[in-house]
């Protein structure tokens, strides 16, 4: 089984009021895979992202997690699907009614039932990892936007996901505030988390992931490793992109 | 969009039709009865009459404070009690604006209408009506200082007040060439208009406007010398209830051939009439003190419907707001319907319709159909106010608590409704704010809150505007204070942050 896919898609559509908007993906990630989802904005990335855990249910075709097909699931079933997918916002979406510890512990606890004191205890050690146990009291809107996303992360981690999935993690935050981030995600892979990332952050894209997909109008247009993705792009939709932001 | 509409609007005439279906059975049930009249035997068998009168119209019917109790008292009142008496049955007053009688009639909140109420045509479509019990003439109110009027005939161009839904308001319809006609409910809101010269002269009855003469300083009543037969005084009852007016007739051709209501009843209730202030040589604050009990009473009542009102309207808004939310559509369409159309009519309307329309169905009283309308209508404003609360709310904390496994009922109670709830609860405070203003309108169906106080102490005391002014300043008193202590909590609410 180690090697078999965790997440595999076939052929999804996705349409918004007569928008095609996803016109057929086909595609699968291997347990350990960083996939660094690329391309020009409106091409769909956030969608796709977002029929993986089901926030948004696909028009048509097929997703499997596990090889589990999530278009059957019910919508209780769905709800502990999800606690197995991490996702990071662009814009960190914390609870602005909860400090930050309990931003990060209040999943486990009404979702899996934890007992408060083993969730304080892990949302403190999630803390730490992303340099933030000292602000454990505090409430988000005191927090920069580096901060808030890497709580955001501690967040997703607490509920201890098979993949995480990223939406511009960075695209929300102050140049200065990227690199604590990213830095975070680039732990996390190197911790063996299974990641995808949509990013404008060719560097992160090129350094961490292992493979690049490049989304444009709705399709994965190529599928490539990043090394030959950016030397050697083989289509000329990825050449045009690559010209505009490099 | 469409297909919207035209549901919404199916929800809409079903909900009429079954109102209406509703009410037309039961007026056919009520004809059916009065085929067979058994109205008197009726109200033997209850032991009661209840009477409707519009109490700001002395010698007729009017307010006396006795003993910190409002009483209804003048001649009309005495001849109901005879009416009674005579049928062996207690009277019971029933007090409410002059235009709501003959309806309150139809749907049977009272079983006959005593008001200084002359017979017309028109009237007579709607209900019966006894033979008359007195011939009244006709005055005009007008201020002392004005010589230029002695007749209805100087009266062409100018603007001329009349209770709407009165005789004087036809006879200076037809007989006053050109007349503005400035129609209000009650005789003191007229007499104020006459005396700051909003009008030139009032249209009154003459033994009314010989009773504002003599206790308005300034204002004086000269005969009307309208063009027309005398002014019948008669009794009313519902239509086809022919047991009863045979029965009040009895009573009537009794009393007229002594004379009784001319020669006793009027007299002795002038007598009883509340005096002004300066006959009665006390200042007006000094009068007023004396009447603090209605505005303490009127207070108490503004108070409990508007809280009362706020509550339930709540626990209907919340109900409402979770069906306007919901995905099922049949909830949603009501919802959508309900509030619309409640948000989309007048408060005054629905108080009405509340108390003569489900009146017919089942008997409410008057402020229990009055709490009902507020809360009614505050339901709609509630669900409102929560819905815009929690659309307030960023999408992405829902996605977010979705994304983490909470389920659409946890994302809503743990994460969208606590932030919603700072931004409902100044709105509801302010709702509540303006319940006790817009309450006010109770006081058209007979709820003694203030507005229903406010006439009574200015019919009992021929002041116009002093009580009106106090009325306002406690209105302000009660707003301004509730608006300060919401805002503290809301100050203290924010704090804990
Ligand atoms: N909820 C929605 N309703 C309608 N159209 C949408 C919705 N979400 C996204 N779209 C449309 O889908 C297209 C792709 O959007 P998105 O997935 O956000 O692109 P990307 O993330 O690549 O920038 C856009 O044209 C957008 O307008
Ligand atoms: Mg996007």
């Amino acid at each position: 089984m180690k090697n078999s896919d965790i997440l595999k898609v076939e052929n999804v559509k996705k349409e918004f009021k007569n928008n095609l908007v996803l016109k057929g993906i086909d595609a699968e990630v291997k347990p350990g895979q960083v996939i660094a989802l690329i391309g020009p904005s409106g091409a769909g990335k956030s969608t796709f992202l977002r029929c993986l855990n089901m926030l948004g249910k696909p028009t048509s075709g097929a997703v499997y997690f596990d090889g589990q097909d999530l278009m059957k699931l019910k919508d209780k079933q769905l709800d502990s699907l999800r606690t197995k997918m991490g996702m990071v916002f662009q814009s960190f979406n914390l609870f602005n009614n909860m400090t930050v510890l309990d931003n990060v512990k209040v999943a486990p606890i009404k979702v899996k039932k934890m007992a408060d004191a083993k969730a304080t205890e892990i949302a403190h050690q999630l803390l730490k990892q992303v340099g933030l146990d000292n602000k454990a009291t505090v409430y988000p809107s005191s927090l920069s936007g580096g901060q808030a996303q890497r709580v955001a992360i501690a967040r997703a981690l607490a509920m201890h996901p098979e993949v995480m999935l990223f939406d511009e993690p960075t695209s929300a935050l102050d140049p200065e505030k990227v690199g604590e981030v990213l830095s975070v995600m680039q732990d996390l892979a190197q911790q063996g988390m299974t990641m995808l990332v949509v990013t404008h952050e060719m560097d992160f894209a090129k350094n961490v992931a292992n493979q690049i997909w490049f989304m444009d109008d709705g399709q994965i247009v190529e599928k490539n490793e990043p090394e030959a993705f950016f030397n050697h792009p083989k289509t000329d939709r990825a050449k045009d992109f690559l010209s505009k932001v490099i | 969009m469409k297909g919207k509409v035209v549901k919404l609007l199916m929800v809409f005439i079903m909900t009429f039709s079954i109102f209406t279906g509703f009410m037309n059975k039961n007026t056919y049930t009520q004809v059916n009865a009065s085929a067979s009249d058994s109205y008197l035997s009726n109200i033997k068998k209850k032991g009661t009459i209840v009477m409707g009168t519009a109490p700001d119209y002395p010698p007729y019917e009017f307010t006396k404070n006795e003993g910190g109790q409002a009483k209804i008292l003048g001649a009309d009142i005495e001849l109901a009690k005879q009416i009674a008496k005579n049928m062996g049955v207690k009277l019971k007053i029933k007090s409410m604006s002059f235009d709501s009688l003959l309806v309150a009639l139809q749907t049977g909140k009272v079983d006959m209408v005593i008001a200084g109420l002359t017979k017309t045509p028109e009237r007579a479509k709607s209900v019966d009506f006894t033979i008359p019990y007195y011939n009244g003439g006709q005055s005009l109110l007008v201020n002392s200082n004005d010589n230029s009027i002695k007749s209805y005939k100087d009266l062409n161009n100018q603007s001329v007040g009349v209770q709407t839904g009165s005789t004087q308001y036809n006879l200076v319809k037809q007989q006053v060439k050109n007349a503005s006609l400035k129609g209000m409910e009650s005789v003191n809101d007229l007499v104020l208009a006459l005396k700051t010269n909003k009008v030139k002269a009032v249209a009154v009855e003459s033994a009314t406007g010989e009773a504002y003469a003599s206790n308005t300083p300034g204002i004086k009543a000269i005969d009307a010398k309208f063009n027309t037969a005398k002014a019948q005084n008669v009794v009313a009852f519902h239509k086809g209830a022919t047991s009863l007016v045979n029965a009040a007739n009895k009573t009537i051709k009794a009393a007229n051939a002594s004379q009784e209501f001319e020669k006793k009843f009027i007299p002795e209730a002038s007598k009883q009439m509340g005096t002004s202030a300066k006959k009665q040589k006390i200042s007006v604050w000094q009068q007023m003190y004396n009447y603090k009990d209605y505005f303490i009473k009127g207070t108490e009542y503004t108070i409990l419907i508007s809280i009362i009102g706020t509550i339930l309207g709540l626990l209907l808004g919340i109900l409402l707001a979770l069906m306007r939310l919901s995905k099922n559509k049949l909830f949603h369409a009501i919802a959508v319907a309900y509030i619309e159309f409640i948000r989309g009519t007048p408060l005054m309307v629905q108080i009405m319709f509340v108390y003569f329309g489900l009146g017919t169905i089942v008997n409410v009283p008057a402020l229990t159909s009055g709490i009902i309308a507020v809360f009614i209508n505050s339901g709609a404003y509630v669900a409102e106010i929560i819905r815009s609360g929690i659309e307030s709310i960023d999408d992405g904390q829902s996605e977010a608590a979705r994304s983490l496994g909470f389920s659409s009922h946890q994302t809503m109670q743990i994460v969208v409704l606590p932030q919603a709830i700072k931004n409902i609860l100044p709105a509801l405070g302010n709702e509540f704010v303006s319940l006790i203003k817009e309450s006010s309108i109770v006081s058209i169906i007979g709820v003694t809150d203030l507005i229903y106080q406010l006439r009574i102490v200015q019919a009992d005391t021929y002041q116009g505007v002093v009580p009106i002014f106090i009325v306002m300043v406690i209105y302000f008193i009660l707003t301004f204070g509730i608006s300060r202590l919401l805002g503290l909590l809301e100050g203290r609410l924010k704090h804990e942050e």
